[in-house]
């Protein structure tokens, strides 16, 4: 399968220029790397000493090489803060982003799918104006200002939520450790569900219309078939691939998101330590953070391309002449 | 709903080009922190200042008090002969009788123990001990004046640092209109120059740009922003230059696929039949068919790039001398705004931003349902499908 092998090299590619364009963004800016975190009064032995631990004083292609090393790896070197390897401080963190964003995303596109039919099904309908209204909220409110709001009203006023944190101060044992980070993660989700449908929904809404509209859809109904099957093995079956587009372009923003999220409501996550090690200069840090972030949007887009192939038959079957 | 947007965005430019000194609203702590909106709860007091100044006769500043203590009270000014005496209903207080310049605050445990208060008392509830008039009296000469801090100031009260919470929102238009636009501009530019040499030159350049476009693409935008952003300092203009380098890949798409059905057309080929330039059929002929859908591509970009600039301020990327929307909201959710219940420094700032959003989106729409009125037709619903019961 070629198509297949020519997705595979796209990611890598896409991932190489992560991995270069992290090794340059933090070389090419104003001073060195260490000015952020060094005191002005150090001397310069003390610097060049420095320097020579995080390695800075070799040439460029070598710091280049033991770069990408330690990157494949997932090493990802020593943090510049705490001087602990930076994967020892990821790698508990990855399994929050994941279990925050993989159920948003489930949910806001199963609601947006459900919603957008209905909507296209019965113009006018409630199903129709919820649609635009929430269509209009994901792509006008910004998502902090909705979730402070969803915080406000359901962990502050109305304490149904936890207000911070993926888990209770002592953490709980055995099974009500599961319910516990549930229960944490349970406003962080429905708001990115919140926030997330409504332009899904919109999107199906819109192409659901103009494929009711077509040909084929009038040759099912003609047919006789039932309604369910007209629309969901005639109509939706033909706009599944610019849906599968849509949700690919979309996962940028959604790992976007989960930054802001995870900020907001004080999660244990990926994106609240790129910040955190932003805002420190703790370069390592911040690239490994940076890194884990951009793999993680390429290995959903690479699964969004896998099912891809499998809805249109166009693609395989372009295959060999690509 | 068109003339609405329109007229919201006059407005805000006015608001935003006459800036908060222009409309009487000042900068710098003014009150104290969290104070409420003046309108908001009428059991407080707000703050107001008594002056009593001159020489000679007694001068005095009279108060009719309903509320509840207040915050704060500190006197200020200078005594050169006599005495400063506060009458209360209950009784009367001689808050200064040593001549110099006066700097009390009602905290200061000297002051309350020169008025028999305990140093753990609470001075302010003891000046104020019941609704009624009060008086500031100065017998003798010299100017003082009486600081009475209440919870309650302004049109949207204070934040944090007892900042006017209505003149910080007068301040972020500012900063939202100025990035949004800019970087929205800056960044059309960039699309439009790159889809075009993309769409019309093909080939090596085409593959390559169009390539990298895909890669930008598919590269979570705020997380390569905040990076940036950490690295290169927190500077707005940094933030317009940044934000404009990772949003053109959308029109240059666009502007490319253009590009490549109007470059076969049959008049451009007449053009270039009759021996036109390159550039020439480009600037005289492409860009001009190309501008109306451009304009209102600038205008559905603005939300995007407002949007992030917000998002980048509210995680404390932006300068923080600046002060914008998205900074409003992150020291709202730093400083603890919710424990003392100030949805003012929230709602204002954030309704502001997805308020520009809307106006902006809105403009766009009908801009580009005046380019093309099949959209128009389309959004009214030609197409429909009964239901079948």
């Amino acid at each position: 399968m070629s198509v297949l092998l020519r997705r595979v090299c796209g990611s890598a590619v896409v991932l190489a220029v992560v991995l270069v364009l992290n090794f340059f963004l933090f070389r090419i800016m104003p001073g060195d790397p260490l000015t952020g975190i060094v005191d002005p009064r150090f001397s310069p032995e003390a610097k060049r000493q420095l320097a020579a631990q995080w390695g800075l004083d070799r040439p460029l292609s070598e710091q280049f090489a033991v770069y990408v090393r330690e990157m494949l790896s997932f090493r990802f070197g020593l943090s510049m803060m705490t001087g602990v390897p930076v994967w020892d401080e990821l790698k508990n963190r990855v399994p929050n982003t994941v279990a925050l964003l993989l159920p948003a995303l489930a949910l806001s596109s199963a609601l947006g799918l459900w919603l957008g039919t209905h909507a296209a099904l019965r113009r006018g309908s409630m199903a129709e104006r919820l649609t635009l209204l929430a269509g209009a909220v994901s792509f006008s409110f910004p998502s902090f200002f909705v979730q402070l709001l969803l915080l406000m009203c359901f962990a502050y006023l109305w304490p149904l939520f936890p207000l911070r944190g993926t888990t209770s101060i002592p953490p709980p044992e055995g099974v009500s450790a599961l319910f516990d980070y549930i229960w944490h993660l349970a406003l962080p989700v429905l708001s990115l569900t919140v926030l997330g449908f409504g332009g899904f929904a919109l999107y199906i809404r819109n192409m659901m219309v103009k494929a009711l509209g077509e040909d084929y859809v009038l040759m099912a109904r003609a047919r006789g078939l039932p309604r369910r099957r007209v629309v969901w093995n005639h109509a939706f079956r033909g706009i599944l691939p610019p849906v599968l587009t849509i949700l690919l372009l979309s996962l940028p923003g959604v790992v976007s998101g989960a930054v802001i999220t995870e900020t907001v409501f004080s999660l244990n996550g990926v994106g609240r330590f790129l910040l955190e090690a932003t805002n420190s200069h703790d370069y390592p840090s911040a690239g490994a953070a940076f890194f884990l972030l951009a793999l993680l949007t390429v290995a959903c887009n690479l699964g969004a391309d896998l099912m891809y192939v499998l809805v249109d038959p166009r693609v395989r079957r372009e295959a060999p002449r690509g | 709903m068109r003339r609405l947007s329109a007229i919201c965005l006059a407005l805000l430019v006015f608001l935003a080009l006459a800036g908060p000194g222009r409309l009487g609203l000042l900068d710098g702590p003014r009150a104290p922190s969290y104070s409420k909106p003046y309108w908001l709860d009428r059991s407080v007091a707000g703050t107001l200042v008594l002056n009593a100044s001159g020489g000679g006769d007694p001068h005095e500043a009279a108060l009719n008090w309903s509320y509840a203590p207040p915050l704060r009270v500190a006197l200020t000014g200078r005594l050169d002969d006599g005495f400063v005496r506060w009458s209360t209903p209950a009784k009367a207080f001689i808050l200064a009788d040593a001549p110099g310049e006066l700097d009390l605050d009602a905290r200061d445990i000297p002051f309350k123990r020169a008025m028999g208060i305990s140093p753990f008392g609470n001075m302010a509830a003891a000046l104020f001990p019941s609704r009624g008039d009060y008086k500031l009296e100065l017998v003798g000469s010299g100017a003082v004046s009486m600081k009475i801090e209440g919870g309650r100031w302004g049109l949207l009260g204070t934040d944090h640092r007892g900042r006017d919470a209505a003149a910080l929102f007068v301040r972020g238009i500012r900063v939202s209109l100025l990035v949004g636009v800019t970087a929205t501009l800056i960044a059309t530019l960039l699309g439009v120059s790159l889809g075009l040499i993309s769409g019309y030159a093909g080939g090596v350049t085409d593959s390559l740009i169009m390539r990298f476009a895909d890669v930008l693409l598919s590269i979570p935008t705020l997380p390569i922003l905040m990076v940036m952003a950490g690295a290169w300092g927190k500077g707005l203009w940094n933030l317009v230059i940044i934000l404009s380098a990772f949003s053109w890949m959308g029109t240059a798409r666009a502007v490319r696929a253009m590009t490549l059905s109007l470059r076969d057309a049959l008049w451009v080929e007449g053009l270039r039949a009759i021996g036109a330039r390159r550039n020439y059929i480009i600037f005289r002929h492409l860009v001009p068919e190309a501008l109306p859908l451009l304009l209102a591509n600038v205008a559905l970009g603005v939300p995007g790039a407002i949007l992030a600039e917000a998002g980048l301020s509210f995680l404390g990327l932006s300068d923080p001398r600046v002060p914008s929307w998205g900074r409003a909201l992150h020291e709202a959710h730093t400083y603890g705004a919710f424990t003392n219940g100030a949805w003012w420094t929230i709602l204002p700032a954030g309704l502001g931003i997805s308020a520009i959003c809307l106006i902006f989106m809105d403009i766009g729409r009908k801009l580009e349902e005046r380019v093309d009125p099949r959209l128009a037709a389309a959004a009214k619903g030609s197409v429909r499908m009964e239901a079948e019961e």
